[in-house]
């Protein structure tokens, strides 16, 4: 197990920028997950932890000793591919007894690993089959199995459930939730898909365009996001977002105002989850254009002074219907402000 | 069911990350320079005797070969290599490596100046300008018969490797189509036919080629010559260009159709200028097989009335190579040149050819 | 029938003809009427005159019993296509492929490039480069090195292992052509798995071992056979180099049948002898096809209409 440090971490191939200023300090058995889009350098930074990749400038510790030197194969990490990566011309059990040879490891107690390792991911009457023939599931599995074989210091997984169905994405995700839980090995998972992100890990590390935007739990991102980007991509449906001006005590945006409770000048963006909007008689004036029921919930879009905005009602069946006319309002502390060239939030509010 | 407990140990003691860093370190640099070292010494054998050619067309005159002018154009263009590569290795920004690389070069070509530049001449290339080289040396021309001007030779080397080409581009075009794009009867037994021909080697059948030639009267001719190198090698491009016209979208031969084209309309104006890679990638081959083709030439072409290229240096090389190498070097460059000019500038086009998966 | 449905048929059949026809005749005439041709002269007494007078089996006889520069031909073209198949078109190909894809790409392009110039030369240069490289007095550059770097005598390649010489050069440009195949092979390997490899702890010769040979079975059993029948048709380089000398000593069979047919005169014996690799090369041609994948090769037509 170890404390994994990154200082100041870049990677550059040339002009082409993957990653740049990472600062990240993740704790011994800590579960991390990177969120981010495609792009976004998240899988560089998996690969410049298991030294695949050589850092461009910056610094990896591993329990306070830098590792940057250190080649992938002395590193003792266990790694699960998007793809699984398994070797085609082995089957599952030599698959998984692949790491022991090079840590000299006698066949006989090899055998004896992996199969206890198999049991715990329960694969053990895959054994004798060939990657060829293996579902999805059971491959990522295999791949799993032959990560944790080893004892590794740290265990990396790139997107491991994008390429599951929905059922068994479910399953699959209790169960490395479980496996993490029981043998306590530090892990960085790294994906796209925020209901993942918030399910599995213990801490989220948002990043965009080959930087950090912020670190936190899921309520800390979604609470408090530091950045326009981290309001926009946490949080299902997406927030709604206003561009406005501001000075004197006031916002104006599109056609409607709205007090300040902080002096803030210059040009803002507000940000309202349409979680936090309800339908009161007192409200802002809107008038709904589109209702889509979602099963447990019906999300609306509306008109109003401030632009296009979308709310959510409890469902299944929806209350409101099109060229309604009703009147929204929020609570001045859902009321999110971002300066809108820097992207940083503004420590600012709404008047009530 | 096994339980963590077994598993769930960290390894003790922790890894000892500082000597892992050092033998990554080490080892990365030995096996990286080994590997570079051993390429280099294996790649030698090939570039010293090409430079060596170069260099005796230059300097030698009448007499043997020699070496020294060689030896020395090395003791001073290796080093010039071996510190570039220094400089751009320890060098980050590639503008300080350009000026860098540039200042060496300019030593290096003084250097050069001063301690071969005496020795340099054109005299070798005379038979450029001049057509009786050979006879000149040797009184008279005795293996080769009558040379002709380089030129002569150099134009028949054209028109056959030209034709040839044109031959191969139409035909292996056509029926590379029509197998990629249309239903006929046969016509995974035509497929089959073209591998099996592919993997059946051609040379075998030259004495048999020579006496069908013979017999219709296209012996000796360079018309007999392009057919048969043509059609040896069809298989391969018949295939190459399927390969092609495989990945040309089906929409755009059916909107070309949907708009009032008949097939060969479309063939011609639309799916034709979408394979213009494969087309462009089997010339050059195609012409640069056809250009150094000597084999086929020597067999057919009995009476020394059609000079190509490869027959020239052959009887030139067979006249005159103990008494003045100089020559010889000489035409030799000035055969290779278009061969590796092409070579150079289109491998781009070369690297695309691929048979059912295997590229070549 | 409707007169597009005659139209289409008359098309089909003009299409057939126009884009087919000219390979078909090309192949007829320059493949197929040899082979036949071939079998026929082999039967035949044709010698210089070029005229058959009659049919015989004398040359098959001959060849079985009374020919002894044939046994000889036999023995040193198992020598020349063993030693330059295992050690240079596989052996070293393979090499080559693994060595430059482990450095950067662009070092290894440059050096693969460097390999196939042999094979983009013209074949009299490259044969003529050899010649002045094995030149047996002292200014030759193999004897440069071995007279003032080793300190032996200058050796004369041609004239006293000229064996050697032919699979030297026949091998350089041998193994260009493994080289691609195999490069293409490696380099189709997903990269995936070279970095599972390298975090399941593999050092390089590990993972060219459970990773990189695995994925060349096939490349190599392919390469092994095509080269294999290359070479024990191929004399060109032979021809120029040594003309099969000194005597008979570097003459291998295929070679054998060309001097015989176009040296001596003898061309039926020269066809007959011919017809020996004629066969060999429609089994290992036939047994080739078998290992690929015909369907792969193979798309439905989606437009019907001609």
């Amino acid at each position: 197990m170890a404390r994994i440090e990154l200082k100041n971490l870049r990677k550059d191939w040339g002009e082409a920028v993957a990653v740049t200023g990472l600062d990240l300090s993740i704790e011994d058995g800590a579960f991390v997950a990177v969120l981010g889009p495609s792009g976004c350098g998240k899988t560089t930074t998996l690969l410049l932890l298991a030294g695949i990749y050589s850092p461009s400038a910056g610094e990896i510790a591993f329990d306070g000793a830098r590792v940057n030197d250190v080649e992938a194969r002395d590193r003792n990490i266990g790694i699960v591919f998007q793809s699984y990566a398994l070797y085609p011309n082995m089957n599952v059990l030599q698959n998984v007894m692949f790491p022991l040879r090079f840590k000299h490891v006698e066949p006989a107690e090899a055998e004896r690993r992996a199969r206890e390792i198999a049991a715990l991911v329960r694969i053990d009457p895959l054994l004798e089959r060939r990657p060829s023939q293996l579902s999805g599931g059971q491959q990522q599995r295999v791949a799993l199995a032959r990560a944790l074989v080893k004892q590794p210091h740290l265990l990396l997984l790139d997107e491991p459930l994008s390429n599951l169905d929905a059922s068994l994405r479910l399953s699959m995700r209790t169960e490395i939730r479980r496996i993490q839980r029981e043998l306590g090995v530090t892990t960085i998972l790294v994906t796209h898909d925020q209901i993942e992100a918030t399910t599995m890990a213990d801490r989220i590390v948002v990043m965009n365009a080959g930087r950090i935007e912020q670190e936190g739990t899921a309520e800390d991102l979604y609470e408090r996001p530091e950045t326009l980007f981290v309001a926009s991509f946490i949080g299902s449906p997406p927030i709604n977002l206003f561009d406005g001006h501001a000075e004197s005590g006031a916002i104006k945006i599109h056609q409607g105002a709205m007090a300040l409770a902080t002096p803030v000048n210059g040009p803002v963006v507000l940000g309202i989850r349409p979680e936090s909007l309800t339908v009161n008689g007192s409200g802002m004036p809107a008038r709904i254009v589109a209702v889509e029921p979602m099963g447990r919930e019906v999300l609306y879009t509306a008109e109003s002074a401030l632009g296009i905005i979308r709310f959510l009602e409890a469902g299944p069946d929806a209350r409101h219907a099109e060229d309604d006319n009703i009147a929204l309002s929020f609570s001045p502390d859902d009321g999110l402000l971002f300066d809108k060239t820097s992207g940083r939030r503004l420590d600012a509010r709404v008047a009530a | 069911m096994a339980t963590a407990d077994t598993l769930a140990k960290p390894p003790a003691p922790a890894l000892n990350w500082q000597t892992l860093a050092h033998s990554g370190k080490r080892r990365r640099s030995v096996s990286q320079s080994t590997l570079l070292a051993f390429l280099v010494i294996v790649s030698l054998p090939i570039i010293l005797p090409y430079f060596w050619m170069v260099v005796i067309s230059f300097t030698a005159r009448t007499g043997g070969i020699s070496t020294d002018v060689l030896w020395t154009a090395c003791a001073v263009i290796v080093p010039a290599v071996l510190l570039y590569s220094v400089i751009h290795a320890s060098l980050p920004s590639p503008r300080l490596r350009l000026v860098a690389g540039a200042v060496l070069l300019a030593i290096a070509c003084a250097l050069l100046i001063a301690l071969i530049g005496d020795r340099l001449h054109f005299d070798n290339y005379r038979f450029l300008w001049r057509a009786n080289v050979v006879e000149e040396i040797r009184s008279k021309a005795t293996a080769g018969g009558q040379f002709p001007s380089v030129w002569t030779a150099f134009r028949n080397s054209l028109v056959l490797a030209l034709s040839q080409t044109v031959i191969i581009i139409t035909v292996a075009s056509l029926a590379g189509y029509y197998i990629s794009r249309f239903a006929f009867r046969g016509r995974e037994a035509f497929l089959q036919g073209m591998l099996v021909l592919h993997a059946f080697p051609a040379m075998t059948l030259i004495i048999p080629i020579f006496l069908i030639l013979y017999w219709v009267g296209l012996l000796d001719t360079i018309v007999g010559v392009m057919l048969v190198l043509a059609t040896i090698e069809l298989p391969f491009y018949v295939f190459v260009m399927k390969g092609f016209f495989d990945s040309v979208p089906w929409d755009i031969e059916m909107s070309a159709m949907t708009d009032g084209a008949t097939r060969r309309q479309a063939f011609r104006l639309v799916v034709l200028p979408q394979v213009r890679v494969g087309l462009i990638a089997v010339s050059v081959f195609a012409f640069i097989r056809a250009w150094e083709e000597y084999i086929f030439v020597r067999t057919f072409l009995i009476e020394n009335k059609n000079w190509v290229m490869s027959l020239y240096l052959f009887w030139v090389a067979d006249d005159i190579m103990g008494v003045d190498y100089g020559i010889v070097a000489a035409v030799s460059v000035f055969y290779v040149l278009p061969s590796l000019l092409l070579y150079v500038f289109c491998q781009k086009y070369l690297t695309q050819m691929t048979i059912g998966g295997i590229k070549g | 029938m409707t007169s597009f449905a005659t139209a289409q048929i008359r098309r089909r059949r003009a299409n057939f003809g126009l884009f087919l026809g000219p390979t078909a005749i090309l192949l007829l005439l320059f493949f197929i009427a040899p082979v036949i041709v071939d079998v026929g002269v082999a039967f035949t007494d044709m010698g210089r005159t070029l005229s058959v007078s009659s049919f015989t089996l004398e040359n098959f006889e001959r060849m079985l019993t009374r020919d002894s520069r044939l046994l000889a031909s036999l023995g040193i073209t198992a020598i020349f296509v063993i030693t330059t198949l295992c050690i240079f078109n596989v052996g070293f190909a393979l090499l080559l492929a693994l060595v430059t894809t482990s450095v950067s790409a662009r070092v290894g392009a440059f050096f693969r490039a460097i390999w196939l110039l042999p094979r983009m030369s013209p074949s009299v240069v490259y044969a003529l480069l050899w010649l002045w490289v094995v030149d047996p007095n002292e200014r030759g550059l193999l004897n440069q090195i071995v007279v003032h770097v080793l300190g032996l005598p200058p050796i004369d390649l041609r004239n006293n292992h000229p064996l050697v010489l032919v699979i030297l050069a026949n091998g350089f440009i041998g193994a260009s052509l493994g080289m691609l195949i195999f490069t293409s092979a490696i380099r189709s390997i997903p990269e995936h798995l070279f970095h599972a490899a390298r975090a399941d702890g593999a050092g390089s010769l590990a993972i060219v071992r459970h990773i990189v040979l695995p994925a060349l079975r096939w490349p190599i059993s392919y390469m092994t056979i095509h080269q294999t029948l290359s070479l024990l048709v191929t004399f060109e380089y032979i021809l120029l180099i040594t003309a099969g000398g000194p005597f008979y000593d570097t003459t291998v069979f295929s070679l054998f049948a060309y001097r015989r047919a176009f040296e001596n005169g003898q061309y039926a014996y020269g066809a007959a002898l011919s017809l020996v690799l004629v066969i060999i090369g429609v089994v290992a041609a036939l047994a080739m096809w078998r290992l690929m994948n015909m369907k792969e090769l193979l798309q439905p037509p989606r437009i019907e209409v001609h």
